[in-house]
């Protein structure tokens, strides 16, 4: 298992890497194979993560490299905001950061921000480990659609209940909400493939969340998919719109009688009465939950309804914690939605150079070891 | 140009292992484990050097076959000679500062 999490640990680093480091990112990736006890693997390959987000930092903060040509500065500008899962999560570090600003200045309790600084930590892991799992491991697009669907279904009839309604899984200590988490994954799957698989594990959360009943939620899943009509329209995706509706409509039927919790809930409202510098963390980093989304929409034509449905979801998170109690994404204790939101990556469109489809039909990140360096490259380059 | 009084006891270290190595090439691993550094440290300075022109990098064909190919280091004329300026310290003197002076 060591050895799996370091193989993903260094794939992470190459991915995060700047562009102009790539090879370096290679350089990690061969290096690891050569290692053979499954704690150094992992300690090295925890190492080079560490290094690949300082690197990162420093490419995008500052211009380390006076002799490229044009505008250093612009010229990363552009190359990140072409490459939206980059993005996304720079933007989620950024937003789960001011978030623990907010917090503190709340006088939330430490052990919320632990949380959600280790829910941070374990979302970026986890897109490197899938991003991994969806190379080597050939799973049915309609199946696992459904299987995430189903997830949510089985929580509304076997989870804890509160307040009325029923969307908590105890794990180990921690409650989660897997709405938060599936939904956007569900409703990205659809965006992608929009077949009759997907479009039945759309019916599933849909049901889900008027059984449970979730109105934040499901308002996001028929939000997301109202954009996705709008974008893309079709007869499986009118279907998934209808659905998404009547959810959302029975949610609206059925009391809410769920309480704002501290530092969860309406926390849009009570910021700035903490410190209005607080209540600006806040704001900031709830619209660089949606500025991948923006980003990808104006500049990648051809995905404009992933993008749609990306943002549409995410804004109706957002637009559920600003109207009723329901957890603020990121900025808010809510190691849920911080996962989801990762998780939810996965779903954009990879950098435009690197676009090849699995069988998933996920857009897949290229990998280091595809790009075999060619030997005459080194011999040229030798000083 | 980096600065004799900016380079870290690692930095001295893998400068020194190198310089060691002559003419031969050094893989990553390698030098974490023989510099006793972590590959969190290893990496920046490797790319530094590299990105100032003290170090050169190749991909080298691997030592046994369906390997991938390793990426390896030496140092350039240059950078041997930063080396030289630079040696490194000696145990117990990473504790002093820049000047040699106790922190």
């Amino acid at each position: 298992m060591r050895h799996g999490l370091a193989k993903a640990a260094v794939r992470l680093a190459a991915i995060i890497l700047p562009a102009h480091l790539r090879d370096w990112g290679r350089a990690m990736v061969v290096e690891l194979a050569a290692i053979e006890r499954p704690g150094s693997a992992l300690a090295f390959a925890l190492g080079c993560l560490g290094c690949a987000v300082r690197q990162a930092l420093f490419s995008h903060l500052a211009d380390p490299n006076p002799a490229l040509e044009g505008n250093p500065i612009m010229h990363r500008r552009s190359s990140l905001l072409g490459q939206p899962r980059r993005l996304a999560a720079y933007c989620a570090i950024a937003a789960v950061g001011l978030g623990l600003v907010y917090m503190a200045a709340a006088g939330a309790p430490r052990s919320y921000l632990a949380i959600n600084a280790a829910a941070l930590a374990i979302g970026l892991l986890a897109v490197g480990i899938l991003t991994e799992a969806g190379r080597h491991w050939r799973i049915g697009a309609g199946a696992l659609g459904v299987a995430l669907a189903s997830l949510i279904l089985l929580t509304g009839l076997f989870g804890l209940s509160a307040d009325g309604a029923t969307r908590w899984v105890p794990v180990g200590g921690i409650v989660l909400q897997p709405a938060l988490f599936l939904v956007p994954v569900v409703a990205l799957r659809f965006a992608r493939v929009r077949d009759a698989a997907a479009l039945f594990a759309v019916l599933i959360a849909s049901l889900a969340l008027a059984l449970q009943p979730d109105r934040g939620m499901a308002g996001a899943l028929a939000l997301g998919m109202a954009a996705l009509a709008l974008a893309r329209p079709g007869r499986l995706v009118l279907a998934a719109l209808g659905a998404a509706l009547a959810g959302f409509a029975v949610t609206l039927a059925r009391a809410d009688e769920s309480r704002a919790m501290p530092f969860v809930d309406q926390i849009f409202y009570t910021s700035f009465g903490v410190h209005p510098l607080a209540g600006l963390a806040l704001l900031t980093g709830a619209a660089l939950i949606l500025a991948p989304a923006i980003a990808g929409y104006l500049r990648d034509p051809d995905n404009r309804p992933i993008y749609a449905m990306f943002g549409a979801v995410w804004l109706g998170v957002i637009l559920a914690a600003a109207l009723g109690n329901y957890p603020t994404p990121l900025v808010g204790y809510s190691g849920s939605a911080i996962l989801g939101y990762f998780l939810s990556l996965l779903g954009l469109p990879p950098a435009p150079a690197a676009r090849s489809v699995d069988r998933n039909g996920i857009a897949m990140q290229s990998e280091p070891e595809r790009q075999q360096p060619d030997l005459r490259d080194g011999l040229t380059a030798a000083g | 140009m980096i600065r004799s009084r900016t380079l870290s006891p690692p930095a001295r270290t893998i400068l020194a292992l190198m310089a060691d190595a002559g003419e031969s090439w050094l893989h990553g691993y390698d030098l974490c484990r023989r510099g006793q550094v972590k590959s969190g440290t290893l990496y920046p300075l490797l790319i530094r050097l590299e990105e100032q022109g003290y170090l050169e990098a190749q991909w080298q064909a691997p030592a046994e076959a369906g390997r991938p190919p390793r990426h390896a280091y030496r140092l350039t004329v240059t950078g041997l000679a930063l080396a030289r300026a630079n040696p490194a310290l000696a145990p117990g003197a990473a504790a002093a500062g820049p000047l040699g002076k106790p922190a």
